[in-house]
């Protein structure tokens, strides 16, 4: 099947790393390293469109994610706001079509996505608040950067033609 | 989801960006009270399809990982099964001998029986017991219900014990409870190592199926009364001279896992009431009551033991030129 449009295949892309994030992710083991297929799916989306949509787009993906964790409700919004907003300005300005960069990104969007959600969010603070940034959220934003590499690899081709 | 020409933020850009966070900000803000029922809304309507299918997800990883437990469990359970009986019989046979190494009282050395690889096992048996433990040349090896063989070689810590299905091995025997004597060695021919041979049986004695026989005490090997088989029936016969009879082992060396060897100084002994056979009045005791109470009272000793060259020779009885009728049936094998 020959799919054409650039936008579908994106869309595509995007689908399945959301099916990924629900039906794989449970099944990865310790949640707090499994990979976030759905921030990888944003950030696939935001740096592909303008700023503006990347970051309506962090938005409602935030709201949901804060709906499974009501006690800290807004901070994933707030967090994946900035990563969508940030994500479509930075690859304007510095991006380049490299995986080594294009994971690099990813580290550090996720990484920044746990920092500002657990930083608004206020219920760490201390040593925990330290384990949590300096330990957990590396490992869980390594992971997610390998999920993003690996789905470069495999829809490089796609991917790359509709960033054109 | 057009790829802009422009990929600065412009100012819509950056007043959508300013437009959710302060959105974003609000419902960090929002009472508790406000929380709950925006977060419910959520998962009651967007989020519901992917919860159920995360659901689905965790649910059919919960099976799996039950199923391979169920399995382990399962496998656990069949292997246990499979050495239940094996198990059963070794307890069987630890406390059959545990109850004749009482009845024995002295004299002897329990062993392992070590199995090995090769045409020799059955024929012979390594034993877990040398020199060290007391064990000599020519010491009987027994299990619980009869004889196994005797030691053949003794080192420090293991001896080999040649066993009764060996070609080699003999035992004088007897059947219990009469005077008739005989040879026990392993039967020769196809099934050699299944079943036993009394030799040199006297023609006139005729021996019916099911009759014990029992070392006999003679040679000096072999204490008395120990179990060796059981008649199954005539095999040859030498007209007017001797019979031949089968027997059926009370114990093959395949099913012996731990022995007793008893100590040649036990030669001269009779074992009979230790391995369950008929029973004399030296074993029995009296339950008296009178004035003093209840008490046990031993019968008296009794008469000594007549041994066969001591003993009177049976009248000769004319050889019947046919088996009578209820005769053992001649084995054809």
């Amino acid at each position: 099947m020959r799919i054409a449009a650039p936008q579908v295949r994106v869309g595509l892309v995007l689908a399945l790393l959301v099916a990924l994030h629900f039906v794989v992710r449970p099944r990865l083991g310790d949640p707090r390293f499994a990979p976030d297929f759905v921030l990888v799916a944003l950030l696939f989306f935001a740096t592909r469109v303008r700023p503006m949509a990347g970051t309506i787009a962090g938005f409602l993906v935030g709201l949901v994610t804060d709906a499974v964790a009501p006690t800290a409700f807004g901070s994933a919004a707030v967090a994946l706001t900035v990563i969508g907003y940030l994500s479509g300005w930075l690859k304007a300005v510095v991006f380049a079509d490299n995986l080594l960069v294009n994971a690099l990104f990813v580290l550090v969007a996720a990484w920044a996505r746990d920092a500002i959600g657990v930083l608004v969010a206020h219920q760490l603070e201390g040593g925990a608040l330290g384990w949590q940034l300096l330990v957990l959220s590396p490992l869980a934003a390594a992971s997610t950067a390998a999920a993003a590499v690996v789905t470069l690899l495999l829809f490089r081709g796609w991917l790359r033609q509709s960033a054109t | 989801m057009a790829p802009g020409s422009d990929r600065y933020a412009s100012r819509a850009d950056t007043a959508a960006f300013l437009v959710c966070l302060v959105l974003s900000l609000v419902a960090l803000a929002l009472p508790a009270g406000l929380k709950e029922p925006i977060a419910g809304a959520l998962r009651r309507t967007v989020l519901l399809p992917v919860l159920a299918v995360q659901r689905q997800a965790v649910a059919s990883g919960v099976a799996r990982e039950r199923l391979a437990t169920v399995r382990s469990e399962r496998d656990s359970l069949v292997l246990e099964t499979t050495f239940l009986p094996e198990l059963r019989a070794e307890n069987d046979r630890l406390r059959a001998l545990l109850g004749l190494a009482a009845r024995l009282g002295r004299g002897f050395a329990t062993a392992a029986v070590l199995h090995q690889a090769g045409v020799a096992d059955g024929l012979t048996l390594v034993l877990s017991a040398g020199r060290e433990e007391g064990v000599e040349q020519f010491a009987p090896v027994v299990a619980a219900r009869g004889v196994l063989g005797l030691v053949r070689t003794v080192d420090p810590h293991t001896s080999v014990a040649l066993a009764w299905t060996h070609p080699d091995f003999r035992a004088s025997a007897m059947v219990e409870g009469t005077t008739v004597y005989g040879i026990v060695r392993a039967r020769r021919g196809e099934r050699s190592g299944e079943l036993m041979e009394l030799i040199g049986v006297p023609y006139r004695e005729q021996l019916v199926p099911g009759t014990r026989v029992v070392t006999s005490g003679l040679g000096g090997v072999f204490p008395r009364g120990i179990p060796l088989g059981t008649v199954q029936g005539i095999m040859t016969e030498a007209t007017g001279w001797e019979r031949t009879y089968v027997l059926q082992p009370v114990v093959h060396p395949s099913e012996a896992a731990h022995v007793i060897i008893l100590s040649p100084a036990r030669a001269a002994d009779t074992l009979q009431a230790a391995f369950g056979g008929r029973r004399t009045a030296a074993d029995s005791v009296l339950l008296v009551r009178d004035s003093a109470g209840v008490r046990i009272v031993r019968p008296p000793p009794p008469p000594p033991r007549r041994w066969p060259r001591q003993a009177a020779p049976p009248p000769q009885q004319p050889a019947p030129p046919t088996p009578p009728s209820g005769a053992p049936p001649r084995l054809h094998l």
